[in-house]
């Protein structure tokens, strides 16, 4: 549905986009992943058609970009990051310009804005004047004028930013709900949000893609690496820190003390499964074992972690 | 065109919601309404041709307060993303907006239509000059209109906007119309920089004549600053 291969943005001497390349199916959510100017709305914008590439090839539903620009735009939805709107119009009159905007009849148009506004929650918001309406109202204002030609492939810039949690959730459902019937683009730097609604995350640093996946394979590929365990033992720091340290496959520990417990995060090799012998080792002392778990990686973690790699490895 | 007529539509409807607008048609008026007194009185001349030259004048400044919002506010409000990447193409956003400003010129000109009216119930007026008069001032308020776009297309700013326009018209009007005086001017040189004043064209129509050279004076004037607009909107893409 969406082909980007070498894709370069520079803004003047500033290197926005580096050479992204990658390829969406029609009917996937995507996320996009990414700290504060990391090129993610940059690469939305180019495939709006509102900005220009440097280099590189986009096609959008079949159409170039470059070439075909009007033919890709017919077939966007497209929620830019900040909702900017007419405030001076009223919430339909804005969602009927739109309309004819994208070329739709009067017959079409009315049936898709009851549609929008009653699946955006605008039913009782028709006739108020947009710039009298709270943030989240907005929000919907923007996501129904996105769906309203029914385009094929919906981009939205940070959908859930500026929300209460209510809304945030809202939003996170609208999104759920059209799963399958569009393939949904959407960007953000709240975790939370992709872990839960995207098939496939993105993860952009410094205009490059660092990690991709499903937010799964990514918690794996975190896990994989070198396995958090920890383990909650009755029995003298010391003592504990000693036994566990013998053990094979075992490459650092911190403990600290609780009362009489023991509580001792252990780094283990990633190939090697230490929690057998760690427990053996304990039950041949005689210490009571309360806790024993993987610490679960979290894709806050792993962003963190490739983030960093990235800014380290530009360093 | 349907599309580039929406987009007319709505600027006209946004025109008339914002204050500079009832602000600019205030002044209109009532500009309009002081220079026609002023020529009003008995045994003179059922004409509108006073008031018409001073309004020629007076539009150097309320005009560009018209157009100084048209494309500056998009960029401001950032709805010129919304805009752009639907399948219109820049041409018809241009034109569309220029169009909806020549809407609110023609709500401009109403008061006009009443001096008309004040002077067929207390004299005869020969109503051909004051038609011609109408269509001159029209194209001349068009063309400031269209250099009012392109000044707004430059900058989000519409102070500027509004600051680039006038110095634009003022080059065209003020300053085209003393510069031929000066002594030092080369004649045929003179007789060029005449032809291009906006005064000495617009003074043809406000005569009674319509005459081709004069509107093909005004429509290429428009065309080219619509055009300028145009690609200075589209220089986004390459800048």
């Amino acid at each position: 549905m969406i082909n980007v291969h070498e894709l370069v943005k520079w803004y003047g001497p500033t290197l926005a986009v580096d050479q992204l390349t990658f390829e969406i199916e029609p009917g996937q959510i995507i996320g996009f992943l990414g700290p504060n100017g990391a090129g993610k709305s940059t690469t939305l914008r180019i495939l709006t058609g509102f900005l220009p590439m440097t280099s590189g090839r986009a096609s959008v539903a079949g159409y170039d970009l470059t070439t075909q620009s009007q033919q890709a735009r017919s077939k966007i939805g497209y929620l830019p990051e900040s909702t900017p709107l007419y405030g001076e119009m009223r919430v339909e009159e804005y969602l009927h310009y739109r309309g004819k905007l994208q070329g739709m009849d009067r017959r079409s148009r009315f049936d898709r804005i009851n549609m929008v506004c009653d699946r955006c929650g605008l039913e009782q918001l028709r006739r108020r004047l947009i710039g009298q309406l709270s943030r989240g109202n907005r929000q919907r204002i923007g996501i129904a004028q996105a769906l309203l030609h029914n385009p094929p492939i919906l981009i939205l810039d940070e959908p859930t930013a500026g929300l209460d949690p209510t809304q945030i959730t809202h939003v996170r459902e609208l999104i759920a709900e059209l799963r399958g019937q569009h393939t949904i683009v959407l960007s953000t730097h709240i975790l939370a949000e992709v872990e839960k609604s995207a098939d496939r995350v993105m993860i952009i640093a410094r205009g490059k893609v660092v990690a991709e996946g499903s937010p799964d394979e990514l918690r794996r590929q975190v896990a994989a690496g070198s396995s958090v365990l920890i383990v909650e033992a009755k029995a003298a720091q010391e003592a504990a820190q000693k036994v566990i340290t013998e053990i094979h496959g075992v490459q650092s520990i911190t403990s600290k003390a609780d009362d009489g417990w023991t509580q001792i995060r252990v780094t283990a090799d990633g190939n090697i499964d230490v929690r057998e012998p760690i427990g053996a080792a304990m039950l041949q002392n005689g210490w009571a074992i309360r806790e024993m778990r993987h610490e679960i990686a979290t894709l806050e973690q792993f962003f963190i972690e490739v983030t960093a790699q990235q800014d380290q490895a530009v360093a | 065109m349907k599309q580039t007529l929406t987009i007319a539509r709505r600027e006209l409807a946004s025109l008339f919601c914002s204050p500079i607008a009832y602000v600019v048609l205030g002044l209109f008026a009532l500009g309009s309404s002081l220079i026609f007194l002023n020529t009003f009185a008995p045994d003179m001349p059922a004409t509108l041709r006073g008031t018409f030259s001073g309004l020629i004048w007076l539009m150097i400044f309320l005009v560009p307060a018209i157009s100084m919002r048209l494309v500056s506010e998009e960029y401001r409000n950032g709805t010129i993303e919304t805009l752009m990447t639907t399948p219109i193409t820049d041409t018809q956003v241009i034109i569309g907006k220029w169009l909806g400003a020549m809407g609110f010129l023609m709500a401009l000109f109403v008061p006009l239509v009443f001096l008309a009216g004040v002077l067929e119930m207390t004299g005869s007026p020969d109503w051909g000059p004051i038609i011609s008069g109408f269509v001159g001032l029209l194209l001349a308020g068009g063309l400031y209109l269209a250099i009012g776009t392109f000044a707004s297309a430059l900058t989000q700013n519409q102070i500027i906007a509004f600051l680039i326009t006038v110095f634009v018209i003022c080059l065209l009007t003020i300053t085209l119309y003393f510069l031929p005086q000066a002594g030092w001017v080369w004649p045929n040189l003179r007789k060029a920089l005449h032809y291009m004043n906006v005064n000495a064209q617009f003074e043809t129509f406000n005569k009674g004549l319509l005459v081709m050279g004069n509107c093909l004076y005004f429509c290429s004037g428009i065309a080219l600053f619509l055009f300028v607009a145009v690609k200075t909107l589209e220089s986004r893409r390459w800048r």
